[in-house]
């Protein structure tokens, strides 16, 4: 009757109940004594059929007599309570069990129905017996069976299903009929003879068949796909196994025909035992050093985990405990989860294996690895921290220890006191034993689906399901420790190192304040303790000691904090890099050696990496053996800029959280860089339960946040961050208006540059390009497609606004282009003609002089006029003197702007004093050396370096006098210079001028162009240093000392990516953006580098922007970006992809 | 509200008074740096002697890329120099150079008066009369500035 109309929910076929009773009933032989036991209830079918079309009223009478049981008082009830009048959910609800959860305590079972023999055992579930009994054992046993172990597999539920035939026959299956139901793969070697199963091997790609088959093997038909997939999956897994009993089947099958089966699920034991082995699965909290395979084992993991939850769900069967934390998300959100992000993964599986492939390599470079997330908006970044950073003023302060000798400012001992009060938290909380927050619990049913009793299995009442990595166990799963640490997320320059500092000399371990309290016999006593196992095999405890893992540019910066920070002699500082590597970490920092050990070890990221492949590769697993960083358990940890880790799958971030430490801490002013999975990194290495578990970070952030549903990730994100950020940010107030850290004043100029005309030609024709690139695309459609190639001519559009050699050269295009596109670009250069002449002839302006023109009493008069008066501005001395073609002196803007002035009168420029004619060709300028006595530092650093690779078209510019007495030397203006360096030249002598030992720091994002740089201010003998990510950790540091303690005039070029972490420039008062980046964020941060904490004067910041060109646009598109962050628009990918189609629109107008 | 006055014409001002030329004055208004009265003596032994001329000056915004701008007030019999005062002088005009400043404009115009020179003509009327019968013009200069550019 109801064959063609299936059941919506299989469990619960209300509407077939009446009709299916009678068959179902007639149709089971094995049950005889439960037909004779219906009397007492009234003619149940029609009592049946006359409620169901009794308009939904509750009424308890009708109930009970629809149950044909009497039902418990308290029972009848809390149904009412729960279903209203709707009747049949109450009688559903009463059949499968559910009920019972409602009702007050679920664990134990109360007053079960007076007689059970009523219960009709097609519809119900969650009750049950272990199958092999369920048969023989009589209904009439009262107690149940007592097991002493757990058996081979036990019952825990049953649910309805539905399937089709694939054969056709009479009687093949009637009511009642046990089959087996089984996978596919499992079944094929048994039944390799039978019909059908030629075709098997094919199918084997699909996998995901279920049969239920005869007694004898035969196949009957198969499950329908939907409960098929979860059902196979739990098979296979060998998670379950389930049982089928026919429910209805017509008695003639026609093949294709819909059969409702019950399946009663069996656990198996070996799922509980092996729990404990499976442990890779879970590869969050153990990450092990082997992890090759983690996307086959990611995806058993889902597909196991949507079976188990589906399994329950099914069969009904709620957990009897279960964590808080989890309860507040709904289960349904594990199961959305995991279904999408197996949709997501089917998509992107091949991506992912090659990504990981090559991370597997070991040798790259953990940043550039593929990052998995969508990016973060600037504006849900925003909200995001604006949640994360509610500081409240009146948090109590900490007093640093006595060791500690800096002053601290007052929230600087608010972040002291909550490290401490996060280091020791353990003693508050942490007695009871709690269950594990990713666990639950549930209860064995101890009614089998045909509500016999079940075994009784002594001390096993429960069982424990992890539904976020799929396991299961019979133990109770016990929290572990809660992490004595946290993310201290104060904006660059607040202090987080001073404040860890702090920290370090303010809460020792206890055995380290053995030490230090008693120096004598009780250290002796402490060390004898501590000797113990010396097999070098072990992780040794090194309670003395904490460790920082820094990027390498921050090392030296660390070491002398810390050196600062301290008391003379109270903290010994290692900086373990290079050749300090020698020493065995287990004999210094450990044992009879705790009271000498270094009490801070500094090392860098990629020391902690190459360590931990040799301990991963050479060594065998083996940590200890190589006396290195991973044979140690330290004090603490510190992960300093660690963002540097925020790519889970980077093998930095791998070595990192295999550190061992009692306290974790990490240090980063962006504890989210630009996605959520930035932050799952850093709770991972800090070992938060439960968010360091990936599958549970997913499910709860990451999905949602994917799905779009950005209020509710963002929101559970808050949850994580608020116990275990403190972040403060240096515009925030005191509640009396007072800022947290007084700072000088910075103001922002910006300088228009105006372009020369050769130079302005090279730009046009880069322009006219792109634009043409653009427009073709915007009508074929392609913009989206060609958005590299159109980025890459941007890129150079930018370039150019620089310098105009800079487009010429390949290797900046890389810096910003991959490969690819860069080749398209060379490509498109190589038969750029036209360009190619531009460039030619800016270069031609920059021809060479003969020397021998100058005679000596021209130089003695250029220099007699050096001091004179600019006869042009009056200005006295001249500014940048320069010289005509005859010889006369002016300054050299004035020079150049009479020439100009004339020749745009279409006048031929002609030398204001002699009126010879003249040319801007021929002008020089006087470079002159007596303020710069000793041979040029920045001339020996820069060989140093190695940096002296340019084409000879920057080198031998510069034309000496032959009398070095004079010291004085002229050199053709313009030469390899562009506008922009020009106007910084002229800006940097200017400031030379008034104030003789000011230090500058000049940012270029194109490190090429600090190649033009570093010789066009040797030319004008300012005194320069490098500092870029090429450099190895000994330049760097001897770069940032040079810079701190020259007394001179003295310019640092610093590429914006290499200069845009740690850096302390506080020595510097002056800072010049040579160009613009696309969020004045990064600027931002750039120039915070000198504008931070420690910085006692105004800093003065100017910006180059060349007039009317791209710079001038992008200026305005940060403008617009800044105001979208505060808009809180958060916008879908189309309208991202729009926006940035009306940039690049906006850029090329 | 304008541009502040640049170093170059501050000096000259100042220079200005500071070590004046003789014959020669230039006093800039007190509302406005750039615009200045002038006063040239007409030079010993010309026809201008005894003569006191005012003129003014101005100084646009590209000084000194552009000559000062520059007329006389007092009128004048000079080949020249015309009805409006404006003068015929190269320095002024193509030969300009930055490098000349207000001071040296002056002084080549005091010279100018010192030496008409008719083959050069701005007051084509004047240059012809010179020309022609030079004592005639002469003494018509005379009597100009006996009648205009009489010290009061």
């Amino acid at each position: 009757m109801d064959i063609d109309e299936r059941p919506h929910k299989k469990r619960r076929f209300f509407a077939e109940d009446a009709v299916q009773t009678e068959p179902s009933l007639k149709s089971e032989p094995s049950l005889p004594d439960e037909i004779d036991a219906l009397p007492e209830s009234a003619t149940p079918a029609s009592g049946l059929d006359s409620t169901a079309n009794k308009e939904n009223v509750f009424d308890a009478e009708t109930f009970t007599s629809i149950i044909g049981a009497e039902v418990p008082e308290d029972a009848i009830q809390s149904l009412q309570r729960a279903h209203g009048n709707n009747l049949e959910q109450a009688i559903n609800a009463y059949f499968d069990g559910s009920w019972k959860a409602k009702v007050a305590s679920p664990r134990k079972k109360q007053s079960p129905p007076v007689d059970k023999k009523q219960q009709r055992l097609d519809l119900k579930a969650g009750d049950g017996e272990e199958s092999a009994t369920s048969k023989s054992a009589g209904p009439a046993q009262k107690d149940r069976p007592n097991l002493q172990a757990m058996p081979e597999m036990r019952y825990i539920g049953a649910l309805g299903v539905a399937g089709w035939t694939t054969r056709s026959g009479t009687g093949i299956l009637k009511p009642g009929d046990v089959v087996k139901i089984q996978r596919e793969r499992q079944k094929a070697p048994q039944s390799s003879s039978k019909a059908g199963r030629g075709r098997l091997p094919m199918r084997k790609t699909q996998d995901v068949i279920v049969r239920f088959t005869s007694q004898d093997g035969t196949e009957l038909g198969r499950l329908e796909k939907e409960s098929a997939l979860w059902i196979g999956a739990l098979i296979d897994q060998n998670v379950a196994q389930f049982e089928g009993h026919c429910i209805y089947a017509p008695d003639r099958i026609r093949t294709n025909e819909t059969i409702y089966l019950q399946l009663r699920c069996f656990l198996l034991r070996p799922i509980f035992e092996a729990g404990n082995l499976m442990k890779p699965q879970d590869n969050n909290r153990q990450t092990g050093f082997f992890e090759a395979k983690e996307t086959t084992e990611e995806r058993d993991l889902r597909l196991r985990q949507i079976g188990l939850v589906k399994l329950f769900q099914e069969i009904n069967l709620q957990p009897s405990t279960l964590n808080e934390l989890t309860a507040k998300h709904k289960r349904e959100g594990i199961l959305q989860a995991a279904e999408v992000a197996e949709q997501l993964d089917q998509q992107d599986e091949k991506k992912r294996k090659s990504s990981q492939d090559q991370t597997n390599e070991g040798s790259s470079p953990p940043s550039e690895e593929n990052e998995e997330g969508e990016e973060l908006e600037q504006d849900q970044l925003d909200s995001l921290y604006k949640k994360a950073q509610s500081f409240d003023f009146n948090t109590p302060e900490a007093q640093p220890a006595s060791t500690f000798v800096m002053d601290l400012r007052k929230y600087q001992k608010q972040a002291l006191h909550w490290m401490l009060n996060k280091e020791t938290r353990e003693k508050d909380d942490h007695k009871q034993q709690s269950m594990h927050p990713l666990w639950e619990e549930y209860t064995w049913p101890n009614k089998d689906a045909e509500d016999h009793d079940l075994p009784n299995v002594e001390g096993q009442d429960c069982f424990y399901v992890n539904p976020y990595s799929g396991e299961l166990s019979l133990e109770f799963p016990v929290q572990e420790q809660t992490c004595l640490g946290g993310i201290l997320a104060d904006e660059m320059g607040l202090g987080k190192t001073i404040e860890m500092l702090s920290l370090i000399h303010s809460h020792r371990s206890p055995e380290h304040e053995g030490v230090l309290n008693d120096t004598g016999m009780e250290a002796d006593a402490v060390s004898s303790l501590a000797r113990q196992p010396l097999s070098s095999g072990k992780v040794k405890q090194a309670p003395a000691t904490t460790l920082v893992v820094a990027p390498m540019s921050l090392l030296a910066q660390w070491a002398s904090e810390a050196e600062k920070a301290s008391k003379s002699g109270t903290l010994k500082v290692l900086i373990y890099y290079g050749n300090e590597k020698g020493v065995n970490l287990q004999t210094i920092c450990c044992g009879s050696n705790i009271s000498s050990a270094p009490n801070v070890i500094i090392t860098s990221y990629g020391v902690v990496l190459s360590e931990f492949n040799s301990v991963t590769g050479a060594l065998g697993g083996n940590r200890a053996s190589s006396g290195g960083l991973f044979g140690v358990e330290y004090w603490r940890i510190i992960l300093d800029e660690a963002h540097m880790i925020k790519n889970r799958q980077s093998k930095t971030a791998k070595a990192c959280y295999e550190l061992a430490a009692t306290h974790r801490w990490v240090l980063t002013g962006t504890p989210i860089v630009n996605r959520l999975e930035d932050l799952f990194s850093l709770v991972r290495f800090l070992r938060v339960e439960p968010w360091n578990n990936f599958s549970f970070w997913k499910t709860f952030i990451t999905t949602p946040f994917e799905k779009g549903d950005f209020v509710r990730a963002l929101d559970v994100v808050q949850t994580v961050l608020e116990p275990l950020v403190m972040r403060r940010t240096k515009d925030m107030k005191t509640p009396d208006g007072e800022a947290l850290v007084p700072l000088p004043p910075k103001s922002i100029n910006v300088e228009k540059i105006k372009l020369s005309e050769p130079e302005q030609d090279v730009y046009q024709h880069i322009f006219l390009r792109a634009k043409r690139t653009f427009n073709a695309n915007v009508e074929a459609g392609t913009v989206m497609k060609s958005y590299t190639t159109i980025f890459a001519q941007i890129l150079r559009l930018r370039q150019s606004c620089c310098h105009p050699i800079l487009t010429r050269n390949k290797n900046i295009v890389a810096e910003e282009e991959d490969a690819a596109a860069a080749a398209d670009i060379v490509a498109g250069l190589a038969d750029d003609m036209d360009l190619g002449a531009l460039i030619e002839r800016f270069e031609a302006d920059e021809g060479e002089q003969d020397a021998s023109k100058y005679g000596a009493h021209v130089l003695k008069q250029i220099q007699d006029e050096s001091e004179m008066e600019c006869p042009i501005c009056s200005e006295e001395p001249m500014e940048e003197q320069a010289v005509t073609g005859c010889w006369h002196s002016a300054c050299k803007k004035c020079l150049l702007d009479y020439i100009e002035h004339q020749t745009s009168k279409g006048e031929l420029p002609r030398c204001f004093n002699c009126r010879e004619p003249i040319s801007a060709r021929d002008v020089f300028e006087v470079i002159k050396h007596d303020d710069d006595d000793e041979p040029d530092e920045s001339d020996v650093l820069n060989a140093a370096i190695g940096d002296d690779d340019e084409d000879d078209l920057y080198s031998s510019t510069q034309t000496r006098t032959p009398k070095p007495k004079t010291r004085i030397s002229l050199r053709r203006v313009n030469q390899l210079s562009s506008a922009k360096i020009n106007t910084l030249l002229t800006q940097l002598k200017r400031l030379r001028k008034s104030e003789p030992a000011l230090k500058s720091v000049v940012f270029s994002q194109f490190t090429s162009f600090l190649d033009l740089l570093a010789p066009a201010l040797t030319g004008a003998g300012i005194s320069w240093l490098r500092f870029d990510g090429s450099m190895s950790q000994k330049e760097r540091a001897k770069v940032l000392n040079d810079f701190a303690n020259r007394s001179k005039f003295t310019i640092l070029l610093l590429s914006l990516r290499a200069g845009g972490v740690g850096l302390n420039l506080t020595c510097a008062k002056r800072v010049f953006m040579m160009d613009p980046w696309w969020s004045f964020a990064v600027e931002a941060q750039a120039i915070d580098r000198v504008h931070r904490m420690g910085q006692t004067e105004e800093v003065t910041v100017t910006r180059f922007i060349v007039e009317g060109s791209i710079e001038e646009k992008m200026l305005k598109v940060q403008e617009r970006k800044k105001f979208l962050a505060s808009s809180l628009g958060m916008m879908s990918d189309e309208e991202k992809k729009m926006q940035r189609l009306e940039d690049i629109k906006e850029l090329l107008s | 509200m304008s541009a502040p006055l640049p170093k170059r014409i501050i000096k000259e001002t100042e220079r200005l008074q500071s070590e004046p030329v003789p014959g020669i004055s230039a006093q800039p208004h007190d509302d406005n740096a750039r615009y200045f009265d002038v006063i040239v003596e007409g030079p010993g032994g010309s026809c201008y002697e005894g003569g006191v001329f005012q003129l003014e000056l101005f100084l646009p915004d590209d000084y000194p890329m552009c000559p000062p701008r520059i007329r006389f007030l007092t009128r004048i019999y000079h080949p020249n120099i015309d009805r409006l005062g404006r003068i015929c002088l190269d320095v002024l005009k193509n030969n300009w150079s930055p490098a000349l400043q207000i001071r040296t404009i002056l002084l080549s115009i005091q010279a100018l008066l010192g030496a008409p020179n008719p083959e050069d003509p701005l007051n084509e009327a004047v240059a012809k009369q010179w020309k022609e019968n030079q004592p005639e013009a002469i003494k018509t200069a005379r009597e100009w500035t006996e009648l205009y550019a009489k010290k009061k």
